[in-house]
């Protein structure tokens, strides 16, 4: 437990301002996103207040066309972002990995199949598939997660195939063999912890394209209604009629727009910063590899 | 040997002697031996092994002991003779000449008296005839007629062992038995004192029976041999099979000790001690072989033949195959060529021995080596371990099995892993035994390699290590599952001298302690000189020479070979020209 702590310690040393700056910023949103109950002084679904309030000591960011206090709005929101984000992340990265080491390892045919497959997914135009089927399986956060993971996995498992390709190549994986090791142990004991940074800076990045995405979905409507997420609120807030012509943006849209920006420069830093770490060359620099 | 040959001469059966000393020493056991007239009989084995007391039996000088079975020459039996009716046939029929030493002569009497004295016994010759014929065999041997009148002492090692000579061959005998006539000898005397047992051989047409540790007088003077070991017969066979492709062990470990052979080789001997004759119940090689198993210990082994004037002593029928490659066919196929980078390759390792495969970059050599332990398919082809076809990775994945050690140290282990982790990692795979057992074994096989077996460097990453640190890990990986063969792929090629050299002695020495064969693999022609008992050259994918070391680097019948050879040594003359010339410039100026 001590070792972990320190090889956090060290971790953190390691990576840029700008790393610091996001990871502090993505912990700061983890944050709120857990505590949203405890931290907002409203409900985030009943009105509690005048509708078009401007942010002031008792609405902090305002209220909307409804009189719904925004903060806790956005506060809620958080946590829809970050669970779509992680678990998009999440699924399409454990399963991208996978089918990247499998075709990777297994070669022949299961390689062929798979990287035709990974390269129609390629070409396809993402978003507007991802509309056709977010209407298709109806609005909720699981779909969306599932969706987008469709959409996401493929390049996770290219980066992946493309490493274990290389791993197969090496001394020590054909010595374990000979030794008569199988799939399942070079697997766990060779391909996986080799594979583990990259995936890590992947799913990184998926985190922050899935967070768009979704808000991007819900802005269009076609995101879970009673999510609340951020896209969500924007999307209210755009088809309130003459919200360009009042100043009600500078709270309304504005807020959600900082937050959605925010977590996705964020996740940027982090995974820039993790990239830098887990190239093996720089790995081999440094001389020691987390 | 039981030849049933009709011209035989002189003929041992079931011969046993035992010294009665405290405790009683069975210096020969069920000895079987015949010679015909002028047959030439090589005895090899180390000291204590009954070479002296064989000769001295024959000769019935045998004093103390217990003699059993029986000696012959021409139909009378010596061994029921009386010893004033041995004395007949002693030295008139069969004469030795004794190991060299001081002791042998008597000090106080002139040499000529000392070598006329059979003469006397058995001629009954006048003392101005025996002088003749005294001042005769001298001068047959080489010495001047004029050193009869002197003392043993005033003779130097050389003269002194030419006079015993010349007195065992005083009375003319049918069978001269010499004992180490080479021992005390410089090269160029030895080099005349073999040429003097040939002519004199030729000339006088005696039958020979040559005691020695030099193999090549071995080789030149006689046309059959045995090797002795703890009184017992354990290999017989023509000289020259013999010396080319021992059946034995022990025959196999006496020739690979010769530096007479292996001009170049690091000289190991034998591992362990031989027994005290008669000790072992089982064979008596047992404590010393390479590829003992349960019936060599509970049972000695007859000689048996095992070909055409072959014999050998031993329950597996002597040195056994480890691997075998028939045939092997492997293509890679390129955009729009196919290239053939092994056109049927044929290959055999026994046990115990390190067997060398040479040739250029790009030969063939790694492919062969990937194919023997099935990390690559051949085309065609068979490879066979421990008598079993090779298929998938049942012969590398197993205690005592094969175990491969790659080229590139920074590939050879995972650099992510922990020394310990990376050593037991094939133990862990195989799953053998439990964790405390592997994490000791993977320990020992560490220090086996004199690598540290500290808890720091225990848990150290294995990229933090050395190029040879870690060649030395991948070893030690290997070492750890006992293997019976060990395929060493170039493993010092990224290594700088001093590495390699450290490496190499250690590996050698593994491999001389415990007996595993080594396939080592090396495109340099220095090494593979340094460390091979037997040689194969690849060119192109094919082998184009194999034999044992010494004839293939000393007399490479192959155009290749001799190409490769050339392009190793011949470069190395010239820089030694340059620097040679450089120097005597320096001096000049």
């Amino acid at each position: 437990m001590k070792a972990r702590v320190t090889t956090g310690i060290q971790f953190l040393r390691r990576m840029s301002a700008g790393g610091k700056t996001g990871a502090f910023i993505l912990l700061a949103f983890v944050f709120v996103a857990a505590a949203a109950s405890i931290i907002s002084l409203h409900p985030h679904r009943q009105i509690s207040g005048p509708p078009l309030s401007p942010p002031g000591p008792s609405h902090w960011l305002g209220t909307d066309d409804l009189g719904v206090d925004l903060w806790a709005q956005i506060c809620h929101g958080a946590r829809v972002s970050l669970i779509i984000g992680l678990g998009t992340a999440l699924l399409a990265g454990l399963g991208g990995a996978l089918a990247g080491i499998l075709a990777g390892y297994a070669g022949g045919l299961t390689d062929a199949v798979l990287m035709r497959l990974i390269d129609i997914m390629i070409v396809l135009p993402d978003l507007p598939v991802m509309i056709v089927l977010a209407a298709f399986f109806g609005p909720s956060l699981m779909t969306i997660v599932i969706v987008l993971s469709l959409f996401s996995w493929v390049h996770t498992a290219r980066i992946v195939r493309s490493r274990v390709l290389s791993l197969k190549q090496r001394r020590y994986i054909h010595a374990a063999e000979t030794f008569g090791a199988g799939m399942v142990y070079l697997m766990h004991r060779h391909f996986l912890p080799e594979i583990f940074p990259l995936a890590a800076v992947s799913m990184i990045r998926l985190t922050g394209r899935a967070i768009v995405a979704e808000a991007g979905l819900s802005f269009l409507g076609l995101g879970d209604p009673t999510s609340r997420s951020w896209g969500l609120i924007i999307h209210h807030a755009t088809n309130f009629q003459g919200i360009y012509y009042t100043d009600f943006w500078t709270w309304w849209l504005l807020y959600p727009w900082l937050a959605l920006t925010l977590i996705v420069t964020a996740l940027a830093l982090v995974g820039r910063d993790l990239e830098k770490m887990a190239d093996p060359r720089m790995m081999r620099g440094h001389g020691k590899p987390i | 040997m039981n030849e049933k040959n009709q011209f035989t001469m002189l003929k041992l059966e079931n011969l046993n002697v035992t010294y009665n000393t405290r405790p009683a020493v069975r210096a020969l056991q069920d000895v079987d031996l015949a010679l015909a007239p002028k047959d030439t009989l090589g005895i090899i084995g180390e000291s204590g092994c009954g070479k002296t007391t064989l000769a001295l039996s024959i000769m019935g000088l045998i004093r103390n002991a217990d003699i059993s079975g029986r000696i012959t020459f021409r139909k009378q039996v010596l061994t029921d003779m009386r010893e004033s009716t041995l004395r007949r046939i002693r030295w008139r029929k069969i004469a030795m000449a004794f190991q060299n030493s001081l002791e042998v002569l008597n000090p106080v009497i002139r040499l000529g008296e000392q070598i006329a004295e059979p003469m006397y016994a058995h001629f009954k010759l006048s003392a101005r005839e025996a002088d003749q014929r005294v001042a005769e065999l001298l001068e047959l041997t080489g010495l001047e007629a004029s050193w009869r009148h002197c003392y043993p002492h005033q003779l130097s090692g050389g003269m002194r062992q030419k006079a015993l000579v010349a007195m065992a061959l005083s009375c003319d005998p049918e069978v001269l038995i010499v004992d180490e006539p080479f021992s005390s000898l410089d090269a160029e005397s030895r080099h005349a004192m073999v040429h003097l047992f040939q002519e004199l051989q030729e000339r006088m047409g005696f039958a020979m029976i040559l005691i020695s540790h030099s193999l090549p007088a071995i080789q030149q003077l006689t046309s059959r041999m045995i090797t002795l070991y703890s009184g017992s017969v354990i290999e017989a066979g023509r000289t020259a099979d013999m010396l080319r492709n021992p059946l034995h062990p022990y025959s196999r470990g006496l020739i690979n000790a010769a530096p007479e052979f292996f001009q170049y080789k690091d000289l190991w001997g034998i591992a362990g001690e031989p027994p005290v004759a008669g000790s072992i119940d089982g064979c008596p090689f047992y404590p010393r072989c390479v590829q003992r198993d349960g019936p060599c210990k509970a049972s000695r082994p007859r000689l048996q033949h095992v070909g055409i004037e072959r014999m050998v002593a031993c329950h597996k029928g002597g040195i056994e195959t480890v691997l075998t490659a028939r045939g092997v066919i492997k293509t890679f196929k390129l955009e729009n060529q196919t290239i053939t980078a092994l056109d049927g390759v044929d290959i055999l390792i026994r046990r115990g021995e390190v067997v060398s495969l040479v040739g250029a970059s790009g030969s063939g050599k790694s492919t062969l080596a990937h194919i023997l332990v099935n990390v690559l398919a051949s085309d065609t082809g068979e490879v066979q371990f421990a008598g079993r076809r090779v298929t998938g990775h049942e012969a590398t994945a197993r205690m005592g099995g094969m175990q491969i050690v790659f080229q590139d140290p920074s590939e050879a282990v995972s650099p992510r892993l922990k020394v310990l982790d990376a050593v037991r990692e094939p133990l862990d795979i195989m799953g053998w035994a439990d964790r405390p057992d592997r994490d000791r074994k993977a320990v020992n096989a560490l220090s086996a390699v004199h690598l540290p077996a500290t808890p720091d460097f225990l848990h150290r990453s294995c990229h933090a290590l050395s190029g040879g640190q870690r060649q030395r890990l991948a070893v030690a990986r290997a070492m750890a599952t006992d293997p019976a063969l060990l395929i060493a792929d170039e493993i010092t090629a990224m290594l700088d001298p001093s590495t390699q050299a450290t490496l190499l002695r250690e590996l050698k020495g593994l491999q001389h302690t415990r007996g595993f064969s080594m396939l080592f693999i090396t495109h340099d022609m220095h090494l593979a000189r340094k460390v091979a008992d037997r040689v194969y050259v690849l060119d192109h994918g094919a082998i184009v020479e194999h034999g044992a070391a010494f004839d293939v680097f000393d007399h490479p019948r192959s155009r290749h070979t001799h190409r490769l050879l050339d392009a190793a040594f011949d470069h190395d003359r010239s820089i030694a020209r340059a620097t040679d010339r450089n120097i005597s410039g320096w001096e000049k100026s």
